[in-house]
């Protein structure tokens, strides 16, 4: 999955695959896996309902992880309403996809449209949120989008002849089927497609602004950057996919209330995602989301007389890794390569 | 802030340019004094005292908050969850002693059970601060600086996540609250009846505040650790021991969180998440009045009580998180290191 690896056969159709995989953000391992979890509801155990709704909610979190990290990983600032831009894509596109009488607004969209309209309403408080951040560094920016997030939150709560507050809407679903494999590919599509774009971004000259103002704003600056230009077209992409990724959950789930969507703590949940997956990777949250969302729900199902276990389990994780090893398993992945390429060197 | 050079009378001029290089304080602290007075107006005195109580907690709250950023350069999002800690032993002292107390039927028994109780919170949040920063931020400190503001905040978050999970998973998600500290009739002031509680929430919030303020002041150890917020180098080339400094702040500001959510078991039960809307208002204090400002925070924490209770009285309860917020929001826009302007050791860089 790293893109800096040379490949010598060039020229055959092999080496045109992997240059092609290359520029889209593949390596053929990634590729490989990424065919195989494709693949894996097909097969039992994982064809199991429950197993299904596993990979779909890894999927939700991975792509989720991908986005945040867009934001964390490459313009180093800590957005943290994330959970809320994306409750406000899921609120708009329920919203717009409503069709019960009780609230105020009823137009009953499509949800394949609707989700659109979430998406964009939500890049453009992103493209807002991009903006007041724009003076602010570090803890300043982390705090105003916290900021806006608790006041999102607290719209939603309280527009209630919009939204019900917090008792909930119910969303209509995306297609009336008893299982949830169509599901599973929607979500699948739509990781990979954020993570094609994502990386086709990060993989250009824009890429290389952001983490030069990541690192260091003013020197940026003086190098002939404009970070005003990059830092909200980061904000506005990522929380273009994010409010994405709200409608993809309000049409499947079917439900929405404020807390358990906008909540801090959800962002919480994906940071810690993004970060044990290792910053500025974009799929490192990918490979660390499946194994940990299995790994949690089976201590759920398995512990349920111990509520609260798996999120304690993320925090110490998260902490731990925070201390002992920043870089996340990203940083683990290309030591490894890296350590091998050493050896294979020594020994030839 | 700074006023004590105008001995002289203050002409026109003189002021106005006060004025122009104050210009945040001056508009916020006019918009306050408006703001109470309105208050005032139409909710008398119940709202006004109001104010005061949650004020104080705010202040106190803050004032914790504002010194582990000053001096450790710590922007700490587990805050609330020390506040709970201090609700819960609170509570679990409360109980117990109550009941045998009540058993004895001394008066002076039954009136000294919730002070037991709210110094048994502030030491078991000092025991708890010292054993956070020994085992979560000291390997990190001494690991490395770069980054640091960032990399602790998201640090006191994922502690967050895990006290208020771990609390869930011990103790589960229960409400514990006591109906009242003191079994006294509220006392009448001015046309309004104030419950003891509150009162004594208060004064417990003034004296903690003072007496920290003393510590801060006039101790040798309360100079060191001023002395480490403003030079970090300077402080240990003089010979005082930053570990020590440190631990110690830390262990302050969680031993006072746990004051405040002790002292305000009555309005606030115990139970995992209690720490959330404290730890938004004590937030919003130190956006307010600049992060690391501990003197700010004591006034900043009675701006935002008015502001909360503005809001309810005017627009709504279920506004009172919403309006506040975006307040902050513009506050952190005009004047982004708050009102009185407080620069803290290069945060902006990191």
């Amino acid at each position: 999955m790293n893109s800096t690896a040379t490949y010598e056969e060039k020229g055959t159709a092999w080496g045109k695959f992997v240059s092609f995989l290359n520029k889209i953000g593949f390596s053929p391992l990634g590729f490989f896996l990424l065919i195989i979890l494709a693949l894996l509801p097909n097969f039992y155990p994982f064809s199991e309902e429950y197993i299904v709704r596993w990979l779909i909610m890894g999927a939700f979190l991975a792509a989720q992880a991908v986005a945040f990290d867009f934001t964390a990983g490459y313009i180093n600032i800590v957005n943290f309403g994330f959970a809320a831009l994306l409750g406000l894509g899921a609120y708009t596109s329920g919203i717009f996809a409503n069709t019960t009488p009780f609230l105020l607004f009823a137009p009953g969209l499509n949800p394949w449209l609707t989700i659109w309209l979430g998406a964009i309403m939500a890049g453009l408080v992103g493209f807002v949120l991009g903006i007041l951040t724009l003076r602010l560094r570090g803890i300043f920016a982390a705090v105003m989008a916290w900021f806006v997030g608790i006041a999102l939150m607290g719209l939603v709560n309280n527009l209630t002849e919009l939204t019900r507050g917090p008792l909930g809407m119910n969303p209509v679903k995306f297609i009336e089927t008893p299982n949830n494999l169509p599901y599973f590919y929607i979500i699948l599509a739509m990781m990979v497609m954020i993570y094609v774009v994502l990386k086709l971004v990060v993989g250009s000259n824009i890429g290389l602004a952001f983490k030069a103002i990541g690192q260091n704003p003013d020197a940026a600056r003086a190098s002939g950057i404009n970070p005003t230009k990059y830092l909200v077209f980061n904000f506005t992409l990522s929380a273009f996919f994010a409010g994405l990724l709200g409608g993809f959950y309000a049409h499947f789930f079917g439900s929405l209330t404020p807390s358990t969507l906008m909540h801090t703590s959800k962002t919480v949940e994906v940071l810690a995602i993004a970060y044990i997956g290792g910053r500025g990777s974009l799929w490192g949250g990918v490979t660390i989301a499946f194994p940990f969302v299995f790994f949690i729900e089976f201590l759920r199902s398995n512990l349920s007389s111990l509520p609260g276990l798996h999120l304690v389990i993320y925090g110490v994780l998260m902490v731990t890794i925070m201390i002992y090893y920043p870089a996340g398993f990203s940083g683990f992945y290309f030591w490894t390569v890296a350590k091998v390429k050493t050896l294979i060197k020594k020994n030839k | 802030m700074t006023n004590e050079t105008s001995a002289a009378p203050m002409t026109t001029v003189n002021f106005m340019t006060w004025v122009k290089d104050n210009l945040p304080v001056v508009v916020v602290s006019v918009f306050s004094i408006i703001l109470f007075v309105l208050v005032g107006l139409k909710g008398g005195a119940p709202q006004v005292f109001n104010v005061l109580v949650t004020g104080g907690m705010w202040a106190l709250l803050a004032t914790g908050l504002a010194l582990v950023f000053g001096v450790m350069n710590i922007p700490h999002f587990a805050h609330g969850e020390s506040f709970m800690v201090g609700a819960y032993v609170a509570y679990f002292t409360f109980t117990p002693i109550n009941k045998f107390f009540l058993t004895t039927g001394s008066k002076f028994l039954i009136y000294s059970g919730p002070i037991l109780a709210i110094i048994a919170a502030g030491l078991a949040g000092c025991v708890l601060g010292i054993i956070i920063e020994r085992i979560i931020f000291a390997p990190l400190r001494h690991r490395t600086k770069e980054g640091w503001v960032m990399n602790a905040f998201l640090l006191t978050v994922g502690l967050s996540f895990i006290l208020v999970n771990g609390t869930t998973l011990t103790l589960g998600p229960n409400f514990r609250g006591i109906p009242r500290y003191f079994d006294v009739p509220s006392l009448e002031f001015m046309g309004a009846f104030i419950a003891v509680d509150r009162i004594v929430a208060t004064v417990i919030a003034l004296i903690t505040i003072g007496s920290l303020w003393f510590f801060l002041r006039q101790t040798k150890t309360g100079r060191a650790i001023r002395a480490v917020s403003q030079d970090e180098t300077g402080a240990q080339l003089v010979g005082i021991d930053l570990d020590f400094i440190q631990t110690l702040t830390f262990s302050l500001a969680t031993g006072t969180a746990a004051i405040s959510g002790a002292s305000l078991l009555f309005m606030f039960q115990a139970y995992p998440t209690v720490g959330l809307t404290p730890l938004y208002f004590a937030w919003y204090v130190v956006m307010l009045v600049g992060l690391g400002n501990v003197a700010g925070a004591i006034v900043g924490g009675f701006i935002v009580a008015l502001l909360q209770s503005a809001t309810q009285l005017f627009i709504g309860l279920s506004w009172q998180s919403v309006v506040p917020t975006v307040v902050m929001i513009l506050v952190l826009i005009l004047a982004p290191s708050g009102i009185f302007g407080s620069e803290v050791k290069g945060v902006q860089e990191q």
